[in-house]
């Protein structure tokens, strides 16, 4: 298939890229009122204990000071620059506050300890582990039940931080049933900074491929999902757009799973939202169900894809522009009926805008939309392609900095010559070619350092500017210093 | 080979011998060396050599021998020796650095260029402490050596520049960053600090400055495949000190060399390159800097002077600019009023000012002048850049910058006024601007397509451009000259015809000047008054309104190809065949005068063909001579004849290639107007038209064949008389095109004349090995030219010989055949047959085998009559081709010789269109409807049961449709 799927290249050269979502998050608001009257002594700490204090503190057996060094642990691990956190891991303390979790008889206690722990887990790969391995996970997740919402609350937060360190700790956190009492949280009456939450450690746990999350898993949280699209908070339908784009940036099988919910329809609603944060998800999560079979794609068309597509190829920002691109040319990758759809659809003017005048990025996707509809496309419907102004700025990208677009670009304009050679319009074909100034940068490129593209080019001039094939029937020179006319017979069978 | 004294000793007297001018001495030491490179630790005693010969020449002559021996045999090719043992290659990586850095710059140049190619191979994984060690160095201080790691790292990276994104690449990319980019930065702030402390020192500076250009380019290399995050956060460092660079000047480094870019440019153009690379590629995350940069080459534009070397640095510069301002979010940069007015003032008009160096080529160097000026090779010229610029402004600000260099194209004709003589120059930016800002598409066909409504084009030509070339002094100003001719051939479509006809003997008195260029540009733009189209497709300037001029007009042309320089000059010569071709019978009376100039001409460039453009338009105008003389009066044709065939003698025999193909054409044109049998001056040549050596050269297939057509057309009996044993060698020549792709039509060309022409007796015996032949590339390697020209060629074997004897020859190659090949390619293919003739050739032949060939009423074959019949009228039902007009004076010939160097069709030797059965059958349908009544009347129910059984409603009607047309009814 022509299809391309999300990630070519697993090694980044860039900066983490800004428009994804966030795997971890530290708790550094004023989340809860400190205000607790039994934390009334708080002001008495105007200096915090020190690293020794807290140790021997969270040791021993003074609930009062347990506490109070509890919450100084979390004060460092929530201050806004350079939290301790390897630190306090090398204090050794984690698995005491473990503990302090299973401490129902202390709610204070039980608060402060998830709030550290969170905080611990928002930070790199080690940090999540010296958690996890400090026994958090089935203290997080019984919490989850706990009667006290902001503790339950706050379990769920560090769940989600722990979830979204990878695969391993996602699933360990599956095999451990934290779905179903999770997925219990979730009701018209949960208030929305709780569900904001919930939604988001949900999102993690969709998250993160190789391997995807286990299919029950998906389907236990995939009805709660579509509850979530629909809510009114942006918020949370953005970060339930988010899941479930991780869900359909997988095989075939896992989109279908996703696509059988019926969901989108309302995705390609949530691409036209004038929030580029609930945009953003929504595209990407349709984007990735046209890498998928032609009938998968098909059900993205029924729903309306190509007809917000437009708007999106023509949006302000660079990244939106390209992942419409990127879905487009997947579309375009399908059969010729789903072809003719995007010319009904009026994608193609544009489409020669974004790649007359697009962002690079984007630009580099439209190529490849070209690309696949000349491949997939009938002859009249890559004549209509060049009909709608597609040459000139294709042309032009032969300029760009970057081998493999002009790569795709020549062999694009060698399909182009095919379709042109069956309808007997060659010769016009490189006319115009020459005209729009293409055929002086195709020769240009006979120079270009790199060898396919060089060969690329080469073959073009080579097929469509000169060029001699032989067959095997070329005769010897007879004695007469003429041609020998001579052939051997051969069995005919046509 | 051991590493001794001895060794050194004879490598170095070998080393020597191969710098001997003497080739018996340099050639076997070249040898000797070749045949001991095998050897272990040869490379290591060229490593010695090179560092510590007492010899410098041999030192270097070491050095260039490593290189060249790395690059020979480094490589490990797969099922190949390894061409350096192992133990060599771990001691050429461990030597190789620091003996680079210690080198003089002469070997460290060779030694680095090694160091690539072996890095290209081993590095990262087989080279793992390269990097390490090249960074290690940059701490030295000791910029030399510095220079040397900056060097091979450039050489080492700036594959990144065109190689395809892979994980491969992109691991290696990564590990270069993470080691190089940082140190990198670090060296780049260091060395920009020492600048400024020894900024009067000049060869400290030089050092420094070489130094910052290699990181530049180094930059660029690390920043090609994507952003890297170590440069995007640290963005600020490298745009803030690119920036400042940009601005910097220092008395110091400039040079005195008019022509050759220093230091300072070449860094300046490269941090160009960069900020343009980041503005294409990173928009997004380079907007903060982009204006600043705007500003900055803005203002390096405004300061940079008019000397040769700065060229490259202003059209980058230029370009840079004109990329930006056509972008919608940043067309702000460039709204403000005072903005838009001073990159008018101080960017586009100073460039656009006629420099002394453009001066210069236009008197010494006309052709390249014209070249650049009238072709647009003039890509990296300032002109065009500034050109660029303006048609990038007008985009968003057409009003106002029109607005803007009105006021500036008024001034300048107000100083030219002043004082023509000394402000001439004046007078040509205002011209070049006015040309720039009106023109905003322009083809080479077609001059200015889209004009820029807000420029009164007409007017400027009436007020500005007529006076000067009414101008009784054809040569003063001839620049303004050469203006204003370009002006009335650029806006030629814009421009009222009622002034270019007044123009037209302004620029014929222009023929006769003695500026090249001026003399040129009127030839030219004559041409392409000629060829513009009025109404009704005709040409819009007539013969009748040239009648006045014909007889200067010619004799200028002519006397314009004695003027030095322009003996071969193919504007005045394509003006030549252009007007010929436009005043037709006028031309007559001057004919005798003008073939003997002509052939003249032709005897004269063919002692040394060097202008293909030139030859290519003597060789039309001569075929148009004998045209439009003969088709008044075609007795002409041998008058023709003894003028040309001594030349064309000459040229055979001396086989110049060029002209072959031309002489061909002219040949068969001249054959074809004969009326009678061939003249036997013509037989004598026949067989040497058959030698191998000519159609090994694709350029002569074409002429060649068109040439034996017309002999077959003229004398195939005489040749089945009298050269009935070239047939084989004529038949082989057929094979010959057959066999191959690109010319198998022109072998169904010749065969189709064969089979036309020939008496069919002198053929028989070979009818048979000419379709085996056919049918071997219709299995092997059928292409639908192919095809086509296989379909028309049967159905005309089958007007000439019969429907039954085709199917004869068929059966009797192989049981069946004709069968399979109705089935097979002629019921399924016919409708690809194009063209109207050859559809008609179709037609007849195919109702031929419907009608006149039994097999097809009483054997197995009458399952597919039907079929064959629908395919019929199929054919004829389909959408009519559109017939090109004959407009052969429009053909534009300018772009023949262009790619088919090899072969040069003349348009105007082209013969008429011939139609073999356009005697025998007038209209096809009738014909058919004629010929299925006859074979009804002899078997009376048969065809008419078949038609009703079978044949679908559609064709039923189209069939009815001719029976009536025909007047006939079917038994």
């Amino acid at each position: 298939s022509l299809r391309r799927q999300r990630v070519e290249v697993s090694i980044e050269l860039r900066k983490a890229k800004k428009d994804e979502q966030i795997l971890k998050r530290r708790n550094i608001s004023i989340h809860v009122k400190e205000e607790n009257p039994s934390l009334g002594q708080d002001r008495a700490y105007e200096v915090s204990p020190s690293l020794e204090e807290i140790v021997e503190a969270v040791n021993g057996d003074d609930a009062e000071l347990q506490l109070l060094a509890t919450q100084a642990t979390r004060r460092l691990l929530s201050r806004h620059k350079d939290p301790p956190i390897n630190q306090i891991i090398e204090l050794g303390i984690i698995p005491r506050m473990v503990e302090f979790l299973g401490r129902a008889d202390n709610t204070a206690l039980q608060f402060e300890a998830a709030w550290a722990l969170t905080n611990i887990a928002s930070g790199t790969s080690v940090h999540t582990r010296a958690v996890v391995e400090g026994g958090a996970i089935p203290a997080f997740i019984s919490l989850l039940s706990s009667p006290h919402m902001h503790i339950s609350e706050q379990s769920v937060w560090a769940l989600g931080n722990i979830a979204g360190d990878g695969p391993l700790y996602r699933d360990a956190l599956i095999a451990r049933d934290v779905i179903p009492p999770l997925l219990a949280l979730v009701s018209p009456a949960t208030p929305v900074g709780f569900l904001r939450n919930i939604t988001w450690t949900l999102s993690n746990l969709c998250r993160n491929k190789n391997p995807c999350p286990p299919l029950d898993a998906v389907k236990k949280i995939l009805p709660v999902l579509i509850f979530l699209v629909h809510h009114e908070d942006k918020e949370v339908v953005s970060d339930s757009c988010w899941a479930v784009s991780y869900l359909t940036d997988s095989s075939n099988d896992r989109i279908q799973i996703v696509v059988d919910t019926g969901i989108l329809p309302r995705l390609v609603e949530l691409m036209g939202s004038p929030d580029v944060n609930v945009v953003t998800p929504a595209l990407r999560a349709v984007g990735n169900v046209v890498t998928g079979t032609d009938e998968q794609t098909q059900e993205a068309i029924d729903a309306g894809v190509l007809t917000v597509l437009p708007r999106l190829l023509r949006h302000t920002k660079p990244v939106i522009q390209k992942e419409a691109a990127w879905t487009l040319s997947n579309i375009a990758a399908g059969p010729c009926q789903q072809i003719q759809q995007i010319i009904t659809c009026g994608l193609l003017p544009p489409l020669v805008e974004l790649l007359s005048k697009g962002d690079f990025k984007a630009q580099k996707e439209a190529v490849w939309v070209v690309a696949n509809f000349m491949t997939g496309g009938t002859v009249d419907q890559v004549v209509e392609l060049v009909r709608s102004g597609v040459l000139k700025p294709l042309l032009n990208l032969l300029l760009a900095k970057d081998s493999k677009t002009i790569l795709t670009i020549l062999e694009t304009i060698s399909k182009l010559f095919l379709a042109a050679e069956k309808l007997g319009e060659t010769e016009k074909l490189c006319l115009l070619v020459e005209e729009l100034d293409g055929l002086e940068k195709i020769e240009g490129l006979q120079n270009h350092e790199n060898d396919m593209v060089y060969r690329a080019a080469l073959d073009i001039i080579e097929k469509y500017f000169s060029g001699e094939e032989n067959t095997d029937l070329e005769p010897q020179t007879g004695q007469d210093g003429l041609y020998d006319f001579s052939v051997e017979k051969q069995d005919f069978n046509f | 080979m051991e590493l001794s004294d001895a060794n050194l000793q004879t490598l170095t007297e070998y080393l020597k011998k191969t710098l001997d001018p003497d080739p018996a001495i340099r050639r076997p030491a070249e040898k000797f060396l070749e045949s001991v490179e095998g050897s272990q630790n040869y490379p290591l005693l060229l490593l010695t050599l090179l560092e510590k010969s007492q010899e410098n020449v041999i030192k270097v002559c070491a050095s260039v021998t490593f290189k060249n021996y790395i690059k020979r045999n480094w490589r490990i090719v797969e099922d190949e020796p390894n061409k350096i043992c192992e133990s060599d290659r771990i001691a050429i990586k461990a030597n190789i650095v620091p003996l680079m850095l210690s080198s003089p710059e002469q070997i460290q140049k060779q030694l680095s260029d090694a160091i690539s190619i072996i890095g290209r191979e081993d590095f990262p994984q087989k080279w793992p402490d390269l990097l390490t060690e090249m960074v290690n160095r940059f701490q030295s201080g000791d910029f030399h050596v510095i220079n040397g790691v900056l060097r091979t790292a450039h050489s080492l990276f700036k594959r990144y520049r065109h190689e395809f994104k892979s994980n491969e690449l992109w691991t290696e990319i990564k590990l270069v960053l993470d080691a190089f980019a940082l140190p990198l930065t670090n060296l780049f702030k260091a060395t920009i600090e020492l600048c400024s402390t020894h900024a009067n020192d000049a060869s400290a500076l030089k050092v420094l400055f070489s130094s910052l250009i290699l990181i530049a380019k180094l930059f660029y290399s690390l920043n090609f495949q994507d952003l890297p995050e170590f440069f995007e956060d640290n963005m600020e460092t490298w745009m803030t000190n690119f920036h400042s660079l940009l601005t910097l000047d220092n008395k110091l480094l400039q040079t005195d060399d008019e022509e050759e870019a220093g230091l300072l440019e070449l860094l300046k153009s490269q941090i160009c390159d960069n900020a343009a690379l980041y503005a294409q590629k990173y928009d997004e995350e380079f907007q903060p800097y982009l204006p600043r940069f705007v500003t900055a080459i803005w203002n390096l534009l405004v300061t940079t002077g008019q000397e040769v070397k700065y060229d490259l640095l202003v059209s980058n510069a230029i370009q840079f600019l004109a990329s930006v301002c056509e972008r919608p979010h940043y067309k702000h940069l460039f709204e403000d009023q005072n903005t838009l007015t001073s990159i008018c003032e101080k960017v586009v008009v100073p460039n656009m000012e006629f420099r002394a160096a453009d001066e210069e080529a236009f008197e010494d160097n006309s052709e390249e002048y014209i070249r650049r000026d009238l072709e647009g090779s003039d890509i990296d010229t300032r002109r065009r850049a500034a050109c660029d610029l303006v048609r990038g402004l007008c985009k968003f600000f057409e009003g106002p910058v029109t607005g803007i260099f009105s006021g500036y194209v008024n001034s300048m004709l107000q100083e030219y006024a002043k004082n023509p003589s000394v402000n001439w120059k004046h007078k040509d930016a205002a011209i070049y601007l006015v040309t720039s800002l009106a023109s905003k598409a322009q083809t080479q066909k077609h001059g200015i397509t889209q004009a820029n409504e807000l420029v009164n084009l007409t007017e400027f030509f009436v007020n500005h451009i007529q006076p000067d070339l009414k101008s009784a002094t054809v040569n003063e100003f001839p620049v303004l000259k050469a203006d204003g001719i370009k002006y009335i051939m650029i806006f030629r479509n814009q421009v009222p015809k009622e002034q270019l006809l007044v123009s037209i003997p302004l620029l014929i008195n222009h023929l006769q000047a003695e500026s090249i260029v001026v003399h040129t540009y009127a030839a030219h733009a004559l041409e392409r008054l000629f060829t513009m189209r009025g109404t009704n497709n005709a040409t819009l300037i007539t013969a009748a309104e040239m009648a006045p001029f014909v007889e200067v007009l010619l004799t200028n042309l002519f006397k314009a190809l004695t003027l030095p320089g322009s003996s071969e000059n193919e504007y005045i010569m394509k003006a030549i065949m252009r007007s010929f071709s436009l005043l037709q019978e006028s031309i007559i009376p001057y004919i005798p005068s003008v073939i003997t100039q002509l052939t003249q001409k032709l005897l004269a460039v063919s002692k040394n063909p060097s202008k293909p453009h030139f030859n290519h338009y003597m060789f039309e105008s001569i075929c148009l001579s004998i045209r439009i003389t003969c088709k008044a009066n075609p007795e002409a044709v041998g008058s023709f004849e003894e003028a040309l065939f001594l030349v064309f003698t000459e040229i055979l025999q001396n086989d110049v290639q060029e002209f072959i193909p031309y002489v061909f054409q002219v040949m068969s044109l001249l054959l074809e107007m004969h009326k009678n049998e061939i003249p036997s001056s013509y037989m004598a040549l026949f067989p040497h038209l058959l030698q191998p050596v000519l159609w090994e050269r694709t350029g002569n297939i074409p002429p060649l064949v068109r040439l034996l057509q017309a002999y077959l057309e003229r004398g195939a009996s005489t040749i089945a008389s009298a050269a009935a044993d070239k047939i084989p060698g004529l038949l082989g020549v057929f094979q010959k095109l057959i066999a191959s792709k690109a010319n198998d039509h022109q072998g169904f060309y010749l065969l189709n004349s064969i089979i036309e022409h020939m008496p069919p007796e002198s053929v028989d015996q070979y009818r048979k090995q000419i379709f085996i032949l056919l049918f071997q590339r219709l299995q092997n390697s059928k292409t639908t030219k192919f095809i086509k020209s296989f379909l028309v060629f049967i159905n005309l074997y089958c007007v000439r010989y019969g429907a039954l004897a085709l199917q004869e020859i068929f059966d009797s190659i192989q049981p069946k055949m004709f069968g399979m090949v109705l089935e097979k390619i002629i019921i399924p293919e016919i409708q690809k047959v194009s063209g109207q003739v050859e559809k008609k050739i179709c037609a007849v032949g195919i109702t031929k085998i419907l009608t006149e060939c039994p097999p097809m009423m009483d054997t197995e074959y009458t399952k597919l009559w039907i079929p064959l019949l629908q395919a019929l009228i199929g054919l004829f039902e389909l959408p009519e081709d559109d017939t090109i007009p004959d407009e052969e004076h429009f053909i534009d010939i300018e772009d023949t010789p262009g790619y088919q160097t090899a072969f040069s069709q003349l348009a105007f030797a082209g013969k008429k269109e011939h139609d073999p059965v356009g005697q025998m059958v007038n209209n096809p349908q009738i014909h058919l409807a004629q010929s299925l009544h006859k074979l009804s009347t002899a078997c009376p129910g048969r065809v008419l049961s078949m038609l009703s059984t079978s044949l679908n409603a559609e064709a039923l009607q189209y069939l009815q449709g001719y029976l009536q047309a025909a007047s006939v009814s079917l038994l």
